[in-house]
């Protein structure tokens, strides 16, 4: 294995990018990610807030304390992950993440990893999706995420800019991925449009340091109010309203993650009224 | 690949991929920094690189740019004594990556509440549960 | 003298009857109450080295030339091996030895989970040896895998004959009673994840075999270890000064430990074999899941007279069975009990002893169910435990029992109640909650020590004991430091080496203290006898004039006052030797430890999230010998029992029977933030039957009520009955569902009526 340091975008070709290696590096260890080089992007990622838009580069430490940025965003930075891990992780990797499922991660050959079944779905998978589970039940973990989702973020790479919910794709049969990445495609920055208040509520099994067994995020702009969540779905996952959750498609064992959702969602929408 | 560690210089010869905790502990011989979990959950391998807290076990040691504090960087801190006067230490397998998330924390902010604390210091798991006395020695670290 | 006896020994619960050589044990116990060192906070001796990470654990052994092996485990949950060949594994670059399935003790062709160890490889690198194992050419023979309990109990498919007892006529008292509740209570599976993994590294040295490893008992390593591999026990040296944690899962050797010695002996070099932390979330034993159906009845005025269980212990491939009926059976005065446990023997991961097993699983659903009865009676569920107090063990009186008065000291934090409550918002509902606890802890025999004098008059307690982190070896030098009269700071603790200390019992089972401190009392009596005699010479005072005071001798008309070292400077290179020996536990009488926990819990009715928010856990162990420490203890077992009853869980692929939680994301341990308020006292009163010393052990008895305690403060918060563990936001939410459901079916009959 080789390590490249680029110092600029015009040397990226190719290999695994890696920044904080938080996701990475136990994924390179437990061969599910293969790479014959690694390129530390940390040299041409830009990092810092400046004004409505952030650098990908920017650790989950650095947004949870910076007060230029939305409430959801810092809140759900400061929920994620542990203190190090926070210190360690970008905003860009954060997106970037893959499912916690276990199924998954000790490489059960499962839909996502190309196979036949979602071992989850006839097995265990009361941490999994109550939407969008029918061909995988895995659940996205970024609590960032779906706090960008509801702040209506762009992202812009080294290749085009884009909307963040076009950065993400259901897994199907014809392509497993989750994100529509293409190879080479590296975040560069994120942008935020003006928004009035946003939340981020958060349901985990420990105080600190878990993954979103519900993230809700909310958001009000003079668009209207949009809300994401976390860890129901493969990809983040965008409500029209609280209604929506009328059409969550449970698997035996998360059905309690909608009643988790629900109270969440209107949590979160009293919470955006009490801060007008 | 050379490592600026508790303000010593080494000159490293090992293959990419090798993890900061391999090296600090099997080619340097600072075996304080512990491996508890080896993929980045439990805070045992906590060191410092420029002042920052992070997961040596997961951090490619190629990759690192700043100084390194360890726990042997840290032996005459205030905090030791701390975590021993307030019996913070059971086992001790954890404490050595404990100290070392504490000691950032009061770099940065030398009154944390007790909010503060847990917040700085949930990525660091102890099985023994020694956290009420963790959080008594840095509540009081400088008495 | 040398006394030998018949006797019934205790360990996790678990009793053999044995013959035991014991010495007698003549001491007087000090009074009760805190005295010179024993009795006060004191910090502890090897603290300093611990947070420096000076420590050498087993883990920062490294020895010239070492190798590292790795162990293939099964990817079966039941399955035969039919050939292996570890040519090509061989071949690889640094790969220097590898042992299949009958070469190394632990590893076998028949794999009764998935997990279970079958071959290991050493190489000159760790990755070297996974790599190796990955070449290992296997070829395996499925056999029919048993996951679930419920139907291994049906197919009879059992370790051993199901257990059963019975005193009085149940039938006929359930018959008779005014009111009888019943409930069903599941109990996961819990991973005790100590943070050093099981590790070992082992080194031959001519016939002598060194055994690095992490352990609770070096004398029973070196003895599996000796016995396994035919060689004399005096061959095997097994150290452990410092380890990281066990919890009751590291009281044996393990397959890691035997594949490290031959291994080493097979490539003449020193081999470390340390299991990762995914295969300690498999292989390194667990808490086993039970199913409890319980019955318990009761006359109107609230004395309980019959209590009944139908248990299933669902052990796994291996491990032993616990007494989940135990506290139904002692902890209550009831003349009618009848219970039966059943042992499934299934194809998962087998059980290890972790911190009380069985009583902490058995407590939980008798404690909530015991609630459940106070609420059918309308009566206070702490009136309701005191009118059942126990005064014997069946007839067996008991050596010493506090328990009322824990309760009577529960009363103040039990009439918070009212306000707790008052606290209660929409959303969150607050309420209180207590259990009582039982368990054993008094320790037995054998165990020695020795005390080591100098001329400089400071003191070296030698003891082939280990200390896993509870604070055992400050726990010594304080019984040493008091004894002989002299500062906590003249005392040094040599320990965790069976090449240089007498035998020591097994740190498990609450039994350190009580095991090995009265040995060391009597090594330190026996060492201050020899010093008063010398100085009754050289002073030419008789010696029952003379004792050891603030470090010096003292006369008892103050005429003579000498400092220990000034008088011992005489010793130049001689020293002065005690010996001492744990004698009998008291005969005819039932040693156990008692407590009670009142929890203060919330629960968001929305979203199901509970959280604890105060706990007063109140014990009655005996003396207490370092404040401080105990605390620590019971800080520790209460945090470790919220894991147990809130976040942890080990999860099993049903199909495969694969663990699926093996990472520390997955299974969630408590961090700082979860832990509650804890309030920690004491009833501190020696236990005049019990040694020289009159102290129980206190490890396990905080994780044992814990959860019932957790899970009544959520029913008086809420109404809802929790029955099973953890309780997660979907055990929560399904019993809030079950308690409107009742309350509105009560209204619907109200109304029909």
């Amino acid at each position: 294995m080789e390590l490249l340091r680029p110092s600029s975008l015009g040397e990226l070709d190719g290999g695994l990018f890696v920044h904080g290696g938080t996701e990475v590096v136990p994924l390179l260890r437990d061969g599910i990610l293969e790479a014959e080089t690694l390129v530390d992007v940390r040299g041409v990622v830009p990092s810092g807030v400046d004004g409505n838009r952030i650098g990908a580069g920017t650790t989950l430490a650095e947004l949870e304390a910076s007060s230029d940025v939305p409430a959801a965003l810092r809140e759900a930075c400061r929920l994620a992950a542990s203190p190090q891990l926070r210190n360690m992780g970008s905003l860009g990797g954060n997106l970037l993440q893959s499912t916690r499922c276990w199924y998954w991660r000790l490489k059960y050959p499962c839909r996502l990893h190309g196979g036949e079944r979602c071992h989850a779905a006839e097995g265990e998978h009361r941490e999994h999706a109550i939407f969008a589970n029918d061909f995988c039940a895995s659940a996205h973990p970024s609590d960032v995420a779906a706090a960008l989702l509801a702040l209506d973020a762009r992202v812009r790479t080294n290749r085009r800019e884009l909307g963040l919910a076009d950065l993400y794709r259901l897994p199907d049969e014809a392509d497993r991925r989750t994100t529509t990445l293409e190879p080479g495609e590296l975040i560069l920055e994120l942008e935020l449009p003006p928004v009035e208040a946003s939340v981020y509520l958060k349901a985990m099994d420990r105080k600190r340091w878990a993954f979103p067994q519900v993230g809700v995020a909310a958001a009000r702009s003079a668009a209207g109010t949009r809300i994401a969540l976390a860890g129901v779905a493969p990809i983040p996952w965008l409500l029209a309203g609280p209604e929506d959750l009328d059409a969550a498609t449970p698997l035996p064992r998360t059905a309690w993650k909608v009643d988790v959702a629900r109270a969440l969602v209107q949590r979160a929408l009293t919470d955006l009224t009490d801060l007008r | 690949m050379k490592l600026v560690v508790n303000g010593n210089e080494y000159v490293v010869d090992a293959p990419i991929g090798a993890s900061l905790a391999s090296i600090l502990r099997e080619r340097l011989g600072l075996t304080g920094t512990k491996i508890a979990c080896n993929e980045g959950h439990c805070g045992a391998c906590t060191v410092m690189v420029d002042g920052v807290p992070v997961l040596s076990c997961i951090t490619l040691a190629h990759t690192v740019e700043g100084e390194i504090t360890t726990i042997e960087g840290l032996r005459e801190h205030r905090l030791v004594g701390a975590f021993v006067k307030a019996d913070a230490v059971q086992c001790g397998f954890c404490t050595p990556g404990q100290v070392v998330s504490a000691a950032a924390l009061v770099a940065a902010n030398p009154d944390p509440t007790t909010e503060e604390i847990r917040h700085a210091m949930a990525g660091n798991i102890c099985r023994c549960g020694t956290y009420p006395k963790i959080e008594e020695a840095i509540l009081h670290w400088r008495d | 003298m040398a006394r030998l006896i018949r006797t019934e020994k205790e360990v996790e619960g678990n009793f053999e009857e044995v013959w035991l050589v014991v010495e007698e044990d003549p001491l007087e116990q000090w009074p009760g109450g805190p005295g010179d060192v024993v009795g006060r906070p004191a910090l502890r001796k090897d603290a300093l080295e611990r947070v420096r990470g000076e420590a050498r654990f087993t883990a920062d052994i490294q020895l010239p030339g070492m190798l590292h092996a790795a162990i293939l485990r099964s990817p079966h949950a039941h399955a035969r091996v039919k050939s292996i060949d570890f040519a090509a594994a061989l071949a690889l670059r640094g790969v220097r030895a590898a042992v299949g399935p009958g070469d190394a003790p632990g590893l076998e062709a028949e794999a009764g989970y998935a997990g279970a160890p079958v071959a290991a490889v050493a190489a000159e690198t760790l990755g070297q040896a996974h790599a190796a194992l990955e070449a290992i050419a296997i070829e395996w023979e499925k056999l029919e895998a048993v996951i679930d309990a419920e139907e291994a109990v049906e197919r009879g498919l059992l370790h051993g004959e199901p257990e059963r007892y019975e005193r009085g006529d149940f039938d006929r008292a359930i018959a008779g009673a005014d009111v009888v509740v019943e409930g069903t209570y599941r109990t996961q599976v819990v991973l005790h994840n100590s943070m050093e993994t099981h590790q070992s590294v082992c080194e031959w040295i001519g016939e002598r075999l060194d055994v690095y490893t992490s352990t609770q008992y070096v004398w029973g390593v070196r003895n599996e270890v000796a016995r396994e591999l035919g060689i004399a026990a005096d061959m095997v040296r097994v150290v452990c000064e410092y380890m990281g944690g066990g919890f009751g899962s590291k009281n044996s050797a393990g397959e890691y430990t035997f594949a490290a010695a031959v291994l080493a002996q097979r490539t003449g070099h020193p081999v470390r074999c340390a299991l990762t932390r995914r295969e300690e979330n498999v292989a390194a034993g667990n808490r086993n899941a039970t199913i409890q159906r319980l019955t318990a009845a009761a006359t109107r005025d609230g004395t309980i007279v019959a209590l009944g269980g139908e248990f299933v212990n669902a052990l796994g491939w291996g491990g032993w069975s616990a007494s989940t009926e135990g506290p139904l059976k002692i902890l209550y005065a009831c003349d009618n009990v009848r219970t039966t446990r059943h042992t499934a023997k299934i194809n998962t991961p087998p059980m290890k002893a972790f911190r009380a097993p069985g009583f902490v699983e058995g407590t939980f659903g008798l404690e909530c169910l015991i609630d459940e009865l106070a609420a059918k009676l309308d009566v206070d569920p702490l009136e309701l435990r005191r009118k059942n107090y126990a005064s014997s063990n069946d007839g067996t009186p008991f050596s010493s029992k506090n328990l009322a008065e824990c309760y009577e000291r529960a009363q103040k934090h039990w009439d918070r109640r009212h306000d707790v409550r008052a606290r209660s918002d929409a959303t969150w509902k607050r309420g209180v909650g207590m259990a009582s606890q039982i368990w054993y802890g008094g320790g037995g025999p054998p165990s020695y020590a020795w005390t080591r004098v100098g001329s400089d008059g400071r003191i070296t307690v030698v003891t082939a004991m280990q200390d896993i982190g509870t604070g055992t070896r400050t726990a010594m030098a304080q019984i040493a430091a008091e004894e002989l009269g002299v500062s906590l700071d003249r005392v040094e603790v040599s320990l965790g080496d069976t090449a240089r200390g007498p035998y020591a019992t097994l740190s498990a089972g609450s039994s350190t203290t009580p095991s090995i401190g009265p040995a060391v009392r009597a090594a330190a009596a026996d060492a201050k006898r020899q010093i008063i005699e010398i100085a009754a010479q050289r002073y030419d005072l008789e010696e029952r004039v003379l004792e050891i005071r603030d470090g010096r001798i003292v006369s008892h008309d103050g005429n003579l006052s000498v400092a220990l070292e000034e008088f011992l400077d005489m010793l130049g290179s001689a020293q002065i030797l005690g010996k001492g020996a744990r004698g009998p536990n008291p005969t005819g009488m039932s040693v156990l430890t008692f407590g009670v926990h009142v929890v203060e819990a919330a629960v968001d009715v929305e979203t199901g999230e509970v959280r604890v928010e105060r706990v007063a856990a109140i014990h009655d162990v005996g003396r207490i010998v370092n404040p401080l420490g105990a605390e620590s203890q019971v800080e520790g077992g209460v945090i470790q029992g919220i894991g147990h009853t809130l976040s942890e869980v080990r999860l099993l692929d049903a199909e495969t029977g694969r663990v699926l939680t093996t990472s520390l994301d997955a299974y969630r341990m408590p961090t700082i933030a979860d832990v509650p308020e804890i309030v920690c006292e004491f009833i501190d009163k020696p236990d005049e039957h019990l040694t020289n010393l009159g102290s129980k052990g206190l490890g396990e008895p905080p994780i044992v009520p814990i959860a019932a305690a957790i899970a009544n403060a959520i029913r008086d918060a809420t109404g809802a009955d929790v029955h099973e563990l953890p309780i997660s936001r979907e055990e929560m939410l399904r019993a809030l569902r079950e308690a409107d459901r009742r309350k509105s079916g009560a209204g619907l009959q109200s109304v029909a009526h």
